[in-house]
């Protein structure tokens, strides 16, 4: 009655050790691959390193340029507020024509306008108008502009109300004052770094995750190895798993490099959570990514075509899954569509675990809809690929 | 040329286009999708940031307080908390980005004329939002302050509160946001939309339409037949044309009504500069499809380039009058850049015929050089 038990074993030992083989055979073809094998090892290395220094979106060294028709003290005590890092005096000019052309060219991204009146009318507590011409054109940016002038007004004011305060017989060491102190949770700091590397990371990891097994599908298609692999004695499930478990592998190592060689020491990039638990979701994230790409390459005939599928997949994934954007800014039925992107789960994972420490009790709401998306895709590029051949 | 031959390739090639699935959605379905995957990616307004107000105090004044972010467009208020340890789970669990904390002295302290220290605690994982919602606080906060030192002072000192409020704001800012009064990103971003996506769609159009003759073999049946080179060209670049003139009107809809942003130039001139500017992008296609065989070189060919020129040489992201020397020429030479002002002063600024005309003439040379170059590159005769 034992003999049943040893030949299932031995069966189940064959089928994953023809896994093994085929993992084994797509590894070796990414790595004989140069273009390829070159790409991959780039968006795991360099391309962290680039992303490291890119756009941080503050406020740095913003052109101001004044037109200071009082030239007075006073005046001239406002305009060598706008100090680095956030403004640079760019000089002065001698209308506003010449500010607007200078806007338009984008040369000043702001024009400070102070009027001939401006110290007479501080003096004789009358309101001291100041413009200010922001150019907007980048909202963020034009925003911050603004908001950090209205402060450097207000600290310039200060003197000035205490003096008016006196004046009318008051006493300003009794004004009342809310103190709003800015606690930031997760990244003290605000290291632009930590947020850019990790972004980009995600971003890269999806590209390779939905590129490498429709590259590695249409491949054999192309060339007509499929119909080699079909005749053989492995099963459709067999060949998409090989595929995807060797593509799983390369993203895992990539990952690993890129997190502890390059984003740890280099940018002191925390790991507050479960270093198993992360590359395990990681592990679910790529399965449910290789599911897209296996998709795709269902849909095309050529590389050509692939190429070009997997670029209409991946754009609004990358761009509208909240890692560039915020989710909040975006429209209802918009958000609803992205639920449906393994991405938009990954980042509340790869964020909550790297930064905040999440444990499986905070993500499971990320980790199910991702499992679920994973299970759906791959299901659909199995039924059609076998569909493909009959 | 004979119009009737012309006429006959548009037609067969627009019947060609209607029945190839792929091509149909590229032509159709990728203008679209690309304005609002980019609309939205692009756009980094933040907004409608969930936030929740944990409140010790309970007083008129700490309700006062909060309403101020209410009441904000930027924020969205998600309720009152009960302690600080339900914030604490929330912004762990992502469902908030931001609570406000007011401490149980909080009325007393202003009233009694002293500090009240409150905190406002911020999810800082996404750093380029945090720093513009960090922005919103401290500007809520100044406005907040402003606003409950000249209630008492008024009162204490007997004066009408306008007077007290002129006082206490000696210097007055007169902000002008130029070019995007609401200061919402879309609106910048759309015009140049326009501009990035008929740079990449109409050339990747066309390229592909020559070469999938020439790889399915039927451009034999064109070199054997009777119809000129002209005429050949101007059949196919027709479709492609009407194409994108299509696509023109559906993004300059969704730019306006969809993404609300304005449109304050002529509508005539934009019609013209959008026509011209399609004329000289196909033109560019028709070239890339006959210097490569298969499609997939014009595919990538045609997409590095539109990408390269759109983004980096065309004054979307960086203005060109920042680019150095070579950099500056290259972006000359296409009509990305010159397009780019056109459709930026058409929307935002207002400008017309009278300021930008010698693109407009600048852009009719081009297409009929581009096009002229096409017309000596194509042969009838095959070299082998």
């Amino acid at each position: 009655m034992k003999r049943p038990a040893p030949r299932t074993m031995t069966l189940a030992r064959i089928w994953l050790q023809q896994i093994a083989v085929l993992a084994a055979k797509e590894i070796r073809q990414l790595l004989r691959d140069r273009a390829l094998f070159i790409y991959t090892v780039y968006i795991f290395t360099a391309n962290i390193l680039i992303a490291a220094g890119g756009a941080s979106n503050e406020l740095r060294d913003a052109p101001v340029r004044v037109h200071d028709a009082d030239r007075s003290v006073a005046s001239r005590d406002l305009i060598y507020s706008f100090q680095e890092p956030q403004f640079r005096l760019a000089g002065e000019v001698d209308s506003p024509t010449e500010a607007l052309r200078l806007l338009d060219r984008g040369e000043a991204q702001m024009v400070l306008d102070i009027p001939s009146d401006f110290e007479i009318s501080l003096r004789r507590q009358q309101p001291a108008h100041v413009q200010a011409l922001i150019d907007t054109s980048q909202a963020n940016i034009g925003y911050l502009a603004s908001s950090y002038t209205a402060r450097i007004v207000a600290r310039y004011s200060e003197p000035w109300v205490q003096r008016n305060i006196i004046r009318a017989g008051g006493d300003p060491r009794q004004l009342p004052t809310i103190k709003n102190e800015l606690r930031v949770w997760y990244n003290p700091g605000l290291d632009s770094k930590w947020f850019n590397t990790i972004s980009e990371l995600l971003t890269m990891v999806t590209v390779a995750c939905i590129l490498l097994p429709a590259a590695a599908m249409i491949r054999e298609k192309e060339r007509g190895t499929l119909e080699q692999l079909l005749v053989s004695p492995l099963t459709p499930l067999q060949i998409m798993l090989s595929k995807l478990l060797s593509m799983m592998l390369v993203m895992l190592c990539g990952t690993a490099v890129a997190i502890f060689g390059i984003m740890m020491p280099l940018y002191h990039v925390p790991f507050v959570g479960s270093v198993p638990l992360f590359f395990l979701l990681a592990a679910l994230y790529a399965f449910t990514n290789a599911g897209l790409g296996l998709v795709a390459a269902t849909f095309a005939r050529n590389s050509a075509q692939v190429g070009l599928v997997v670029l209409l997949m991946v754009m609004p994934i990358v761009m509208l899954s909240g890692t560039w954007t915020p989710m909040e800014s975006m429209p209802v039925w918009l958000r609803g569509l992205m639920y449906f992107s393994p991405l938009r789960h990954f980042i509340e994972i790869a964020y909550g675990i790297l930064l905040r420490g999440a444990g499986f009790g905070l993500l499971w709401d990320s980790v199910l809809p991702m499992a679920a998306i994973g299970v759906a895709l791959f299901a659909l590029g199995l039924a059609r690929f076998r569909r493909q051949f009959t | 040329m004979n119009l009737a031959r012309v006429f006959t390739v548009a037609q067969r090639e627009w019947r060609e286009i209607l029945r190839d699935r792929i091509y149909f959605l590229l032509a159709f379905l990728l203008p679209v999708m690309l304005m609002l995957v980019f609309g939205y990616g692009m756009s980094q307004d933040i907004e409608n940031i969930a936030f929740a107000v944990v409140d010790e105090d309970h007083t008129p004044m700490s309700r006062d307080y909060a309403h101020h972010f209410i009441e904000s467009r930027y924020f969205s208020f998600k309720g009152y908390l009960p302690d600080a340890g339900a914030a604490d789970r929330l912004l762990a669990r992502r469902k908030l980005r931001m609570v406000i904390v007011i401490g149980p002295r909080f009325a007393e302290q202003l009233r009694g004329g002293r500090t009240a220290r409150i905190q406002t605690l911020i999810d800082g994982t996404f750093t380029t939002s945090t720093r513009t919602i960090q922005a919103y606080v401290e500007a809520i906060n100044l406005a907040a302050n402003a606003e409950i030192r000249a209630g008492q002072l008024a009162r204490r000192l007997g004066l009408p509160p306008q007077r007290v409020a002129a006082l206490m704001q000696p210097v007055v800012l007169d902000v002008r946001y130029l070019y995007n009064q609401e200061v919402r990103s879309i609106w910048a971003v759309a015009p140049g939309l326009i501009m990035l996506i008929l740079m990449l769609v109409p050339p990747l159009l066309m390229a592909l339409s020559v070469v999938r003759e020439k790889e399915t073999g039927a451009i034999y049946n064109v070199c054997s037949s009777t119809i000129t080179r002209a005429e050949y060209l101007t059949g196919k670049l027709l479709p492609s044309v009407a194409i994108s003139c299509i696509n023109a009107v559906i993004l300059w809809l969704l730019a306006t009504l969809y993404f609300g942003a304005p449109f304050k130039g002529s509508l005539v001139f934009f019609a013209v500069a959008t026509l011209l500017y399609i004329l000289c992008t196909t033109a560019l296609g028709l070239l890339i499809s006959l210097l490569v065989r298969t499609q997939q070189a014009a595919m990538i060919i045609s997409l590095v380039m539109s990408i390269i020129v759109s983004i980096q040489f065309s004054g979307l992201i960086t203005p060109v009058s920042a680019l150095a020397g070579a950099n500056y020429a290259f972006a000359h030479a296409f009509p990305a850049m010159y397009y780019n002002a056109m459709v930026k002063g058409a929307f935002l600024k207002a400008v017309g015929f009278e300021v930008l005309w010698p693109q407009l003439l600048v852009f009719v040379l081009y297409a009929s050089a581009v096009f002229f170059m096409c017309y000596l590159l194509f042969r009838k005769r095959t070299r082998t």
